[in-house]
């Protein structure tokens, strides 16, 4: 009671400072009146009356503080007196705030946006989902390491016997053709399970979604949900659209509902528009088996923990139901497990290989904060020392060694929040950003990266963080200051710049680290421009097309593709034409698969793999890949040659150790083939991979629903766009042409998500040198500066100023160098070990440190030569 | 060094109920001198001290002030003790007995009671 009533006093107490003041001050007046008139009666002098009074009263002003801080809430108006003061002095010095300011931002900022692609990945993989975390992936998985997705029967299997799991979906992924005749435009949508929706605890952003017992009995609910995008886009969000019908894949079906705005389906980064009843599938796909036949393995399940149940459980409830599948269904479940997985290892899709590349990117770039955060107490505590006289000051007038700190830290505190404050702008445009960049490949990709809540309390707490890292030197640096000597006002003090060398030291070694990371990573971005890929990307157009939504037969598909390409080569601009099914450096990469081949035992477990592409004849020429031995395969409509593949020359080199290969035979899941050529070698997922086996077969003996068109031209490829969809709506008019690129284009994209930290190095690496210059600098001209006397005389005994300025530089270039030495170890270790695995970039790992430490040597030598050139008389005289 | 501060700072306000509660209403130099002509020199250095313990008071609701003529007629702040101080006052009374009466049994206990 009593310490609330005294609570509620002080707070008023505090609003009527003033008031309170004036009566103190009355008081305290009073007080010495009746002291002095005491003193005068008991027979002093005047003078000595009031002095005796005085002395006897004590120190006013400690009295006032201890009278203040019984009055008001002393904590909440000294930290609103210390923001008054962190103003006034951050405006005090506008450009050293601004470096600091700006570099803090950007080093949260950074962060921050990386954070929040991490936290896209891990934390919410499945956007607009709310608590999308709690869902995982239930992929089955077989005794040869693949995961081939679920079947229809086995899912409905699943769902009844997976208990530790609160309702499993399902959904598969199609390119549906929207639209009519002649105009139909490639879609991507998911056939979905009857709980779907209801699943993911989604609310439609008008109409309704499908019901369960619209997804029980096969092609009987023509229904669909569209995306938010896909209303926006197509149908101008106009609320009429349920109802609506909507031809896809040449049937009509009726929009019942728009899916809430952020949900993009549940495969990232893929982007859905468009959800279909599973059971639609055999009226929209052609009539396919999809929902009959165990061994088409076409969907994806998740599903969400019960909050009652472990993972364990459901790993064992999953692993008994697919055992107990594989002795009921043999032959489609044989050697088929299950593996309950989280959406970040996910088996398809970047995620795994991003959280990796993101993870050493965050290290990266905290180290850089930090590295900031070392320049920036650097030069606060350079700028703290020439602050020395004002600190003394307050000491002597009775501010304690907390006020002090808690002043410094303050003005530190307000430079690192203002920091966060930009720093989270720039996240926030930095994710936008990446958000609409256009991803459009094969696959609509989209990453709904954002700043929100987590990410926020991040950047703040960096910037916390920050603040107090370089407050502290500076602080303690204040604190302990001896007034008397201080105020002295002499540079008798022995220079304390010890913290300030070491602090240098770190700074530069951690500079150091980061440049290199930076260079390493710029290196190889630039090197795969620079790879030779070993074909001619030049003059190459690619698009492509999809038969699926016709269910179409081996037959069908060949002659397809041999109509195509005879309408394809009769354009007067193309000099070449193919088919294949899989591009070279795609995002997605081409498939590795098993084979065997005669002349080969191999003596590890495991099997070989080879890269396996399918195409057409006049591939090679097409891709500029010559034939080193053997010849191109046989005409698509060629119904008597055998089978065929055609390897590389590093297939060649490794299972037949550069033995003769044409004649022998490779054997496949698909088949039997003969070997009927050797092509060079190429690059297939990546241009600095390794050497890559590499079969090919021929699109006549393995015709496929999809095709990549490639068209080689001696003039503009680009141009050749136009004639090449009329070539296609010739052949077949319900089919779009999509992803039209030319071979530079397909490269430039695939190179997208690595161009992103690039991008990012090419501005930070500068950056910090800069910082780091800026560090030094101000470390060096402070030291400079407080040995203004010394060098003065040095000077007028006679030494020259070259010498002068080469001792100045020699000292602090011999822990710059210590700096430099320590980080560049600590970045050959990691490199060695983590990154590149042996190979050293030597270009990088001298060039860098060369770099850096010229960049060191001037920054010491600006500050050097301008105390060389002091007049000594002038120097001496100051003191 | 501190502690010692606390133990005079809560002596001192005792001292202030006990003077007001006694003297009546009186003005921070009269309390002052009240205290120093009691307790000899324990206040002779800093009168000072007094108004920080005096707005406590007043703040915990132990003692009021208002305005009023010194001896002289100048303003001076009259300080006199409220209902609740006077209770305070009791209790810190008894209190502070309690713990000189416990402290002092303490100083004469010797050795050879203990065994």
């Amino acid at each position: 009671m009593k310490s609330l009533r005294r609570f509620l006093n002080r707070l008023f107490n505090s609003a009527a400072r003033r008031a309170q003041e004036e009566r103190l001050r009355e008081e305290i007046a009073e007080h010495l009146a009746l002291q002095t008139e005491e003193n005068l009666r008991a027979g002093l002098s005047a003078v000595e009356a009031r002095r005796q009074a005085m002395l006897k009263f004590g120190g006013v002003e400690a009295m006032k503080q201890d009278y203040r801080a019984e009055r008001g809430l002393l904590f909440i108006e000294n930290l609103l007196g210390d923001l008054r003061n962190a103003v006034r002095s951050i405006s005090r010095m506008p450009g050293l705030a601004a470096v600091i300011i700006l570099s803090l931002a950007i080093g949260i900022g950074v962060n921050t946006t990386i954070l929040s692609w991490i936290q896209l990945i891990l934390l919410e993989p499945l956007p607009g989902v709310p608590g999308a975390s709690n869902f995982l992936l239930v992929e089955p998985h077989t005794d040869t390491g693949g995961y081939p997705g679920a079947s229809w029967l086995e899912y409905r299997a699943l769902q009844t016997q997976l208990l530790a799991l609160r309702d499993v979906v399902a959904s598969e992924m199609v390119p549906f053709n929207v639209g009519e005749k002649g105009q139909t435009e490639r879609t991507h949508g998911q056939l979905v399970s009857g709980n779907y929706f209801s699943a993911l605890g989604l609310k439609p952003a008008i109409g309704r979604f499908i019901r369960p017992e619209e997804a029980e009995r096969p092609g009987t609910e023509p229904v669909i949900v569209i995306s938010y995008d896909y209303w926006q886009a197509r149908f101008r969000g106009a609320p009429g659209v349920v109802g609506q019908k909507l031809p896809v894949n040449e049937r009509e079906l009726i929009v019942i509902g728009v899916a809430p705005k952020e949900f993009q389906g549940t495969m990232l980064p893929l982007k859905f528009e468009l959800w279909v009843p599973a059971t639609m599938a055999p009226a929209l796909l052609g009539g396919t088996r999809d929902l009959e036949d165990r061994s088409i393995r076409a969907f994806s399940l998740i599903g969400m923990l019960r909050s009652d149940a472990t993972r364990e459980e459901a790993q064992t409830e999953f692993s008994t139901a697919m055992a107990q599948l594989a002795r009921d269904y043999p032959e489609a479940n044989a050697g088929v497990g299950g593996e309950i997985i989280s959406f970040w290892k996910a088996p398809r899709g970047p995620q795994r290989m991003l959280i990796g590349g993101l993870a050493v990117l965050q290290g990266v770039m905290l180290l850089l904060l930090f590295a900031v955060c070392g320049n920036t107490a650097n030069l606060m505590l350079a700028r703290g020392s020439t602050r020395q006289h004002e600190m003394a000051v307050r000491v002597a007038l009775g501010a304690g060694r907390w006020r002090i700190v808690s002043l410094v830290l303050s003005e530190n505190m307000l430079l690192a929040l203002l920091g966060a404050g930009l720093g989270v702008a720039m996240a926030v445009w930095g994710t936008t950003a990446l958000r609409v960049a256009p991803l459009i490949g094969a696959f609509p990709i989209q990453f709904q990266t954002k700043v929100d809540g987590l990410t926020l309390a991040f950047a703040i707490l960096l910037g916390v963080a920050c603040g107090l890292i370089f407050s502290a030197a500076p602080a303690v640096h204040l604190a302990r200051l001896d007034p008397q000597d201080a105020l002295r006002g002499s540079s008798n003090t022995p220079p304390r710049s010890r913290a300030r060398k070491v602090l240098m030291g770190v700074e530069v070694g951690l500079a150091m680290v980061v440049l290199i990371a930076a260079a390493l990573f710029l290196q190889s971005f630039r090197s795969a421009r620079q790879i030779d890929p070993r074909f001619k990307p030049e003059g190459v157009l690619l698009a492509s097309y999809d038969l699926s939504g016709r269910n179409p037969d081996e037959k069908s598909e060949r002659e397809f593709a041999a109509r195509l390409l005879a309408r394809l080569r009769s354009l007067p601009d193309v000099e070449a034409a193919a088919i294949a099914t899989n591009v070279p450096l795609d995002l997605h990469g081409i498939p590795a698969r098993p084979f065997t081949v005669q002349g080969r035992v191999r003596t590890e477990p495991g099997q070989d793999r080879a890269i396996t592409n399918t195409v057409t004849p006049g591939y090679f020429k097409v891709m500029g890949i010559p034939l080193l031995e053997g010849n191109d395969f046989a005409g698509i409509e060629d119904k008597a040659a055998p089978a065929q593949a055609i390897v590389n020359e590093e297939f060649v080199r490794r299972y037949l150790n550069g033995a003769e290969a044409v004649g022998r035979r490779i054997q496949t899941r698909a088949g039997s083939f003969a070997i009927i050529g050797v092509a060079r070698k190429a690059v297939y997922n990546a241009f600095d991979e390794p050497a890559q086996p590499a079969v090919y077969f021929s699109y006549r003996d393995l015709p496929a629903m999809q095709g990549e068109i490639h068209l080689r031209t001696s003039s503009n490829e680009a141009a050749l766009t136009s004639e090449a969809r009329a070539a296609l709506r010739d052949v077949d008019p319900m089919l779009p042409l999509y992803d039209v690129r030319t071979f530079s284009q397909h490269i430039e994209r695939n190179l997208y998500l690595r161009r992103i930290p690039a991008r990012m190095f090419v501005v930070l690496g500068p950056l910090l040198l800069g910082l780091a210059a800026i560090g030094i600098y101000a470390v060096v001209s402070y030291a400079v500066a407080r040995r203004t006397k010394e060098i003065g005389l040095r000077l007028a005994f006679g030494a020259t100023s070259r010498r002068v300025v080469l001792q100045i530089i020699r000292e602090n270039l011999s822990v710059i160098i210590w700096g430099t030495a320590i980080g560049w170890v600590l970045a050959l270790v990691i490199c060695v070990r983590a990154i590149t695995k042996g190979v050293v970039d030597v270009l990088v790992f001298i060039g860098v440190p060369a770099i850096l430490l010229s960049v060191a040597t001037l920054a010491c030598w600006i500050p050097a030569r301008r105390a060389s050139r002091i007049d000594p008389m002038a120097a001496l005289r100051r003191e | 060094m501190k502690q010692k501060t606390d133990v005079l700072q809560g002596t001192l306000a005792l001292m202030v109920l006990k003077t007001l509660d006694v003297l009546g209403p009186l003005h921070g130099y009269g309390i002052a001198r009240r205290i120093e002509q009691i307790s000899g020199d324990l206040l002779a250095v800093n009168q000072g001290t007094l108004y920080p313990v005096l707005l406590r008071l007043e703040l915990e609701g132990a003692i009021a002030s208002e305005w009023g003529a010194s001896e002289n007629n100048r303003r001076a702040r009259f300080y006199r003790l409220t209902r609740e101080g006077r209770k305070q006052l009791q209790v810190e009374r008894k209190d502070w007995e309690q713990t000189a009466a416990i402290i002092g049994r303490f100083f004469e206990v010797k050795t050879e009671d203990l065994s």
